[in-house]
């Protein structure tokens, strides 16, 4: 096997995918045409808060090319609540049937000839509201007397649990020196791709089976729960994604609701229906991450060793809870300690309705606003100690020789070197020198201020952590699940061509060409000579409810899986070389595409000729070989994929990078800006397939980060009203508030994966908000300002100094 | 949202009082307005159709006066909601002679929803000022 010689793995080979996306020539959701394809536009609600008393349609029907209007009453008739991993009763329809929740909540829908005619009869629908008191605050929601969003729960309260990892809080607290604690919140933000949401869908009435296309990302469990939800079998609907898709970063998983919509829509219209997201809708409705509100303690010995971590930590999930909520809480489980060696643990967990947009899996689900919490604290710790932020993190990582490391949650950590890749990152700032420089600022009255930050970067979710969202005396009485499978096709045509077929459906991350030098290593081709397929469909590719570009998969399982499918293939190969060749199997070396008896390069026989005898002469298989043709497939799931055990403890996640952040801020006392003075990235995703990819993730995960950090948040006024529909008012970083980030890598294979590669298109966008934090509080601890929210706004940073100045004088 | 302003009429304050209580002057001096109507004394409904930014749709309103003490004061309260959202509240009217002029005190409450308050909101008090300002200016087109 060519498999250990890698010539093209490793190399920054071109973007594959570019030429057509620079020259317009991707197929993306609004690129597609059906015959008879008519154009919906949903109506949605300007309430947040509003029981629905009436929607009557008669007068939009009559409007000009008009073909029908959905509403909440038919999706309840043609649907039941979408399935959700919260014990109490959810009832998430697609559309809203009796109550509407959330501003932007779709009330119904109308088909026309075109978009703008079924807008123009958006506003001949009638529909009265009464309007209801509204609770967006996380902590006012669960008080006693809050306006209740959902009856048949009876609170605002989705789901609560507690959980004990170790010895005991209170005992552990005796042990220790300091327990150091605060209020920390994180905001809501969103991932925003350039491409928004997008579905067609078709109804046969005659197979009673529908066809969508939607620019989903997976995971593929919402494709099942989609079906329940229509109460159809899983295989009467097929999902295909087009070749491109501008963007996911999470937001894009939400999309089913809306495949489940217009599924419903087409097959009451009785005709193709084609809807695309505009802006204003997904700004207001589409998905962002949970805000938080965490309740953060950490006890700690005087020497810096940290203890225990105790958190009660608050989610809102919005109006309703969907999956794969409530996984914002539970996702992190497995790495809930990062990167240090903390065997105890102490969590409450609520998960709270507000009426406020839904959420989905954003970019680092649930590791931001985790991370944002224990990172700042454990800063707080420091300070309390008088130690060095570094010093704390060098007191408390898991050392290199204690891999294998299980955490105390159950995360299975299979390598790493912490303690030398956080090393990296000091250096790569150059730490002392700019210790010693924000000295000299602080004597010249300037804010100057360094973050660190240290965290673990889990990929490759295995589905067992939303079990977590049950106790263990509930999950008894259900199946247990678990696993993390991803599928891959390597077909090797009668020409001897290769198609690689994969269901990690790219959304930018340049999946084609990472794909193409894989098996260019593999079989000793040339990568432009691989044909990857990038569409995605549920009825004719590999798939599994794990399946997708989610959870930085690709590099981890997606990978694997292709490696593993390409060896099926090579092994084939093998064995129909030492067949033509008239030689052992074990005599057999392949190098370079060729295929020769030891000794013999001269004699040797290529993988054309290979695939021709496999596809041409099927009478003269070797013996005992009964499948013609060459291909291989895989759906690898990891071994440490288990269910969670009888403890919660549960290894959330397959692969664990590191992530080291180091940031060097200076603060305009005068107008609260934020200067980045010095940044630096240091990640350890193990094997780098592409540095120049890998790089573009580092940086654009940065970038999703600082938006986060500093500048976005989807704000709601008191009633629920959404302030922030428009570009205007959601403020995302540009290329001008993209400081510059020295990125290097601390290369640890994984043992778990066929190439030593671990996901890496999540990083920074957990590691970035509490540097951000940490070097903000830091800049600013001389005036005694802290740092306990994002995003930290140079309005807000202006009112903390303006604040402490008042104070001091 | 706080709207409040003074506007001076250059007529006596019983003229101005009773073209503002006048459904056909309304009618004409309210920007966009499409159709008024007075249901029962007092009570009025209103189709207004705007074209400007953010706020562009067609609105269908309730408002009625109350509090009514001729010609100074009354209360105007009411809402609508159109494609863009809606948008309620209320506001004190007053009226005070000086000279041969009339100021017309307005000092109003409002609260929007749905886009109006997710792409408007930092453009409506603009919007509303502007709107008032077209409104009184034809108002005065009415008095003349």
């Amino acid at each position: 096997m060519s498999g250990e010689k890698k010539k093209w793995v490793g190399t920054s080979y071109k973007r594959k995918e570019d030429m057509r996306l620079l020259t317009g020539r991707g197929t993306f959701m609004d690129d597609i045409m059906l015959p008879n394809m008519k154009h919906a536009a949903i109506l949605r609600s300007p309430y947040a808060h509003a029981r629905l008393l009436d929607v009557d349609i008669s007068e939009a029907l009559k409007a000009p090319g008009v073909i029908g209007v959905v509403t909440g009453e038919d999706v309840k008739q043609e649907s039941k609540p979408f399935p959700c991993g919260v014990t109490i009763p959810t009832k998430y329809y697609s559309c809203a049937v009796d109550k509407v929740r959330f501003v932007g909540e779709p009330v119904a829908v109308v088909v026309a000839d075109n978009r703008y005619l079924a807008e123009d009869a958006l506003d001949l629908i009638e529909v009265d509201y009464e309007p209801l008191e509204a609770v967006v605050n996380i902590e006012k929601a669960i008080e006693p007397g809050a306006p209740v969003l959902h009856e048949n729960i009876g609170s605002n309260i989705y789901n609560h649990r507690f959980f004990k990892y170790g010895t005991d809080w209170d005992t552990v607290c005796q042990e220790a020196d300091e327990v150091v604690k605060w209020k920390f919140n994180f905001p809501k933000y969103a991932g925003s791709p350039i491409e928004t949401y997008g579905v067609i869908a078709t109804y046969s009435p005659y197979d009673k089976a529908y066809v969508v296309y939607n620019n989903y990302q997976g995971p593929f469990v919402n494709h099942a729960l989609t079906a329940m939800a229509l109460g159809i079998a899983e295989n009467k609907m097929r999902w295909i994604i087009p070749t491109d898709v501008g963007g996911g970063f999470g937001c894009k998983t939400g999309i089913y609701p809306y495949c489940a919509l217009m599924s419903i829509v087409a097959k009451k219209t009785g005709v193709t229906v084609k809807w695309i997201e505009d802006r204003r809708e997904h700004l207001m409705a589409s998905a962002t991450c949970t805000d938080r509100v965490t309740y953060m303690e950490a006890a700690v010995r005087k020497d810096g060793k940290i203890l225990a971590f105790k958190d009660k930590a608050m989610d809102t999930t919005g109006g309703y809870i969907r999956a794969p909520e409530p996984g914002c809480a539970y996702r992190s489980t497995g790495n809930h300690t990062g990167a240090y060696d903390i065997r105890n643990v102490d969590r409450e967990v609520y998960i709270v309705a507000t009426n406020k947009g839904l959420t989905a899996p954003l970019r680092g689900y649930g590791c931001q606003e985790l991370y944002f919490s224990t990172e700042r604290i454990t800063d707080m710790a420091a300070a309390k100690l008088g130690m060095d932020p570094a010093e704390i993190r060098f007191k408390n990582f898991i050392q290199p020789e204690q891999m294998p490391y299980t955490t105390a949650t159950g995360g299975y950590y299979d390598v790493g070197n912490y303690p030398a890749a956080f090393q990296k990152c000091l250096d790569l700032v150059e730490y002392d020198k700019m210790r010693e420089y924000q000295k000299k600022a602080r004597a010249e009255g300037r804010l100057v201020g360094i973050g660190l930050a240290s965290v673990t970067d889990p990929s490759v979710t295995n589905i067992a952590y939303v079990a977590i969202g049950k106790t263990v005396e509930e999950r008894k009485n259900e199946r247990d699940k678990s696993g993390s499978g991803e599928a891959a096709i390597v077909k090797v045509d009668p020409l001897g061509g290769i198609t690689v077929i994969c269901s990690t459906n790219p959304q930018g991350q340049g999946h084609e060409t990472v794909i193409s030098q894989i098996i260019a290593d593999e079989f000793g081709v040339h990568p432009d000579d691989v044909v990857v397929d990038s569409v995605v469909d549920s009825s004719d590719r590999l798939y599994s409810i794990t399946t997708g570009s989610f959870s930085s998969r690709f590099a981890s399982s997606g990978t694997t899986s292709i490696v593993k499918a390409a060896r099926q293939c090579i092994e084939k190969a093998n064995k129909i070389a030492a067949h033509l060749l008239k030689v052992e199997v074990e005599d057999i070396v392949f190098e370079e595409g060729k295929f020769f008896a030891k000794g013999k390069p001269e004699k040797a026989i290529n993988l054309r000729h290979i695939a021709g005898a496999a596809h041409w002469n099927q009478s003269n298989l070797p013996e005992g070989m009964e499948d013609a043709g060459l291909f291989g497939t895989s759906m690898y799931t990891f071994p440490t994929s288990q269910p969670p055990d009888d403890q919660d403890r549960v290894n959330s996640s397959n692969t664990y990078g590191f992530v080291a952040e180091a940031i060097v801020v200076e603060i305009d006392q005068e107008t609260g800006q934020v200067s980045f003075l010095k940044w630096a990235s240091v990640h350890d995703a193990g094997t780098i397939l592409n540095p120049q990819i890998v790089r573009g993730q580092v940086l654009g995960s940065i970038v999703g980060a600082i938006g986060g950090s500093m500048y976005e948040e989807q704000a709601y006024d008191e009633n629920g009203q959404c302030l922030t529909a428009s570009f205007a008012d959601y403020l995302c970083p540009t290329a001008m508030e993209m400081p510059k980030v020295d990125v290097d890598h601390f290369e640890s294979p994984s043992v778990l994966t066929a190439l030593g590669s671990k996901g890496a298109g999540e990083g920074s966008s957990m590691s970035v908000p509490p540097a951000i934090g940490n070097a903000l509080a830091d800049a600013l601890a001389p005036l005694g300002a802290v740092i306990d929210e994002l995003p930290m706004t140079p309005s807000k940073i202006w009112h903390l100094i303006d604040k402490a100045k008042a104070k001091t004088n | 949202m706080k709207i409040e302003g003074t506007y001076t009429f250059k007529v006596p304050q019983q003229k101005v009082w009773d073209t503002f209580n006048s459904v056909e002057h309304l009618q004409a001096a309210l920007p966009g307005c499409q159709k008024l109507e007075e249901t029962e004394p007092g009570k009025f409904d209103v189709f207004l159709k705007i074209g400007i930014s953010a706020v562009k749709g067609k609105y269908k309103g309730k408002f009625e006066i109350a509090d009514s003490q001729p010609p100074n004061s009354y209360k105007l309260m009411g809402g609508g909601k159109g494609l863009p959202g809606y948008v309620k509240g209320e506001a004190a009217i007053s009226l005070a002679q000086e000279g041969e002029d009339t100021i017309l005190t307005y000092d109003g409450d409002v609260q929007v929803g749905g886009l109006l308050a997710g792409i408007g909101q930092r453009m409506i008090g603009g919007i509303s000022k502007m709107m008032l300002e077209q409104f009184f200016k034809n108002m005065d087109k009415e008095l003349s």
